[in-house]
């Protein structure tokens, strides 16, 4: 027999984490309008709280994107028509209301998601995997999502340290025009879209190896329940998204 | 008259946030401008991390570094890379550009230098690194070899007058060995001073004018020859 010392945080059910992320993350792709995606936010943040994610940690390390939100801006005012303008060159707006309330949306959208998501990071891949098995959700598809939790942190290594070697090749990048910072960032993306596919491949290479795939049934040597604060997690998500989803949709 | 670089290092600790116990515990060290200095020693030893720190990647928890008399802490990553060119290990993660020619010129271009003597720099590091015939690839699908040599003529476009380089002669097989050797050779006679980083014992010594022997994060031997 086993003692498990859990960890702070990590004693829910893996699945009702999930629950209570995918009603976060689905109420963002819902909304358009800075204010619902606010409340949102709110909400994100406060069940990041409960479940002892370290959300602040993880919306603080965006930082460094902030330049292409404040690019979002211009492109959506350049790009919709409509909205007052509050900054304009020969009669074409650079900004307007409505590019900026565009904009806000979709930064409130990303942070909704970085924040729930990182919820599910409290638990290990392990349990992530074998609540979902049991759940009756195929195994490889519940391996997908767990492997995608864990890479989340690693792509933001690699962002930083492409960001560190581009500089290096003697660009200011605090003296940049905007236009040209934008450039320099999607330099950025090479090397991550480049990593991340290379770390795949030998995940699936070295996945198959070990046999996965080999036998239809799995043994597994622990098994999670579901406890009642576990369903509690699970029917506050879905009744509060439900709420949300009744109030907004009424304004 | 070319300006001579200078590292200078006083009391460096440094400890990793989430380790025990720091990986640099004191180092005092001065690297000077030309010549070439080996920094060796067993892996884990802090080499990586002492080069990092030299490039300002890494800031002391206390201590100082300084290049060129001014304080590393102070300065941005794109103002030291000006004056010095550092190669990570892996060279997956600084090839940015979709083709091999435009690896060596975009930051040039970013810089606003003169298309003409943008493309006579990228045909002089083409010929010098052997790159002649990879122009139009992508950078990511040359063999490792041809990566590193990539990324080398793309550092030294730039013309920094100090280059660190961390373990270098990883997967290079005898041939490319000795041509690194040879370009490595040539900058010295340029003037351009170097710290490379190697647990290859022979190659980083053979032609190092000093050599560095980093143990369990402190100097342990330093050699001038
Ligand atoms: N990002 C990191 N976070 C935490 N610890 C680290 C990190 N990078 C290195 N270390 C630790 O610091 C110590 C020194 O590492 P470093 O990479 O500087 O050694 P090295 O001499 O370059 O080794 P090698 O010869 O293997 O390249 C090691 O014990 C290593 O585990
Ligand atoms: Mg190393």
């Amino acid at each position: 027999m086993q003692t498990h010392v859990t960890e702070v945080g990590s004693d829910f059910d893996p699945r009702a984490k999930l629950v209570a992320v995918m009603c976060l993350s689905s109420l963002a792709v819902v909304f358009q309008r800075p204010l619902p995606l606010a409340l949102i936010l709110i909400l994100a943040v406060l069940s990041a709280r409960y479940f002892r994610s370290d959300a602040v940690q993880a919306a603080r390390r965006l930082r460094a994107f902030l330049w292409i939100f404040a690019a979002m801006a211009f492109v959506q005012s350049l790009f919709t028509a409509g909205g007052a303008p509050l900054l304009s060159v020969c009669g074409i707006s650079l900004l307007s209301t409505l590019g900026l309330e565009r904009a806000g949306s979709i930064v409130l959208r990303f942070l909704v998601i970085i924040v729930s998501a990182s919820i599910m990071a409290t638990s290990s891949p392990r349990e992530i995997v074998q609540g979902l098995y049991q759940w009756r959700v195929p195994y490889e598809l519940a391996f997908m999502v767990a492997v995608a939790v864990r890479f989340l942190p690693l792509l933001r290594d690699e962002a930083h340290d492409a960001l560190t070697a581009i500089q290096l090749r003697g660009l200011k990048l605090e003296s940049i025009p905007l236009r040209q910072r934008l450039q320099i960032y999607s330099y950025l993306l090479m090397p991550m879209i480049a990593s991340v596919l290379g770390k795949a491949r030998e995940l699936a290479v070295a996945v198959e190896m070990r046999g996965f795939r080999a036998y239809d049934r799995r043994t597994s040597h622990r098994t999670l329940r579901m406890r009642a604060r576990d369903w509690g997690v699970v029917s506050a998500a879905v009744l509060v998204s439900v709420g949300v989803l009744g109030v907004f949709m009424h304004m | 008259m070319t300006v001579m670089t200078v590292i200078d290092l006083r009391n460096v600790v440094y400890q990793y946030p989430d380790e025990k116990r720091p990986v640099l515990g004191g180092i005092d060290l001065c690297v000077s401008g030309t010549g070439l200095t080996a920094l060796v020693g067993p892996n884990g030893s802090g080499k990586t991390t002492l080069g990092k720190m030299m490039a300002g990647i890494l800031k002391p928890d206390s201590g100082s570094v300084r290049i060129n008399g001014r304080d590393a802490s102070e300065m941005s990553l794109g103002e030291i890379g000006q004056q010095v060119g550092y190669l990570f290990q892996e060279p997956d993660r600084q090839l940015f550009a979709p083709t091999v020619q435009e690896e060596l010129a975009f930051v040039s271009r970013v810089r606003g230098a003169a298309e003409e003597d943008i493309a006579g720099r990228v045909g002089n590091m083409l010929d010098r690194f052997h790159l002649s015939h990879l122009r139009e690839r992508f950078p990511f699908s040359l063999s490792r070899g041809e990566k590193q040599r990539l990324v080398l003529a793309a550092i030294l476009i730039q013309c920094p007058r100090f280059l660190i380089l961390d373990e270098p002669t990883t997967a290079l097989d005898v041939r490319r060995k000795a041509e690194l050797a040879e370009n490595l050779s040539d900058l010295d006679s340029e003037g351009v001073g170097m710290l490379v980083i190697s647990h290859d014992h022979e190659f980083a010594t053979r032609r190092a004018s000093r050599v560095i022997e980093l143990r369990g994060g402190a100097v342990h031997a330093d050699t001038r020859y």
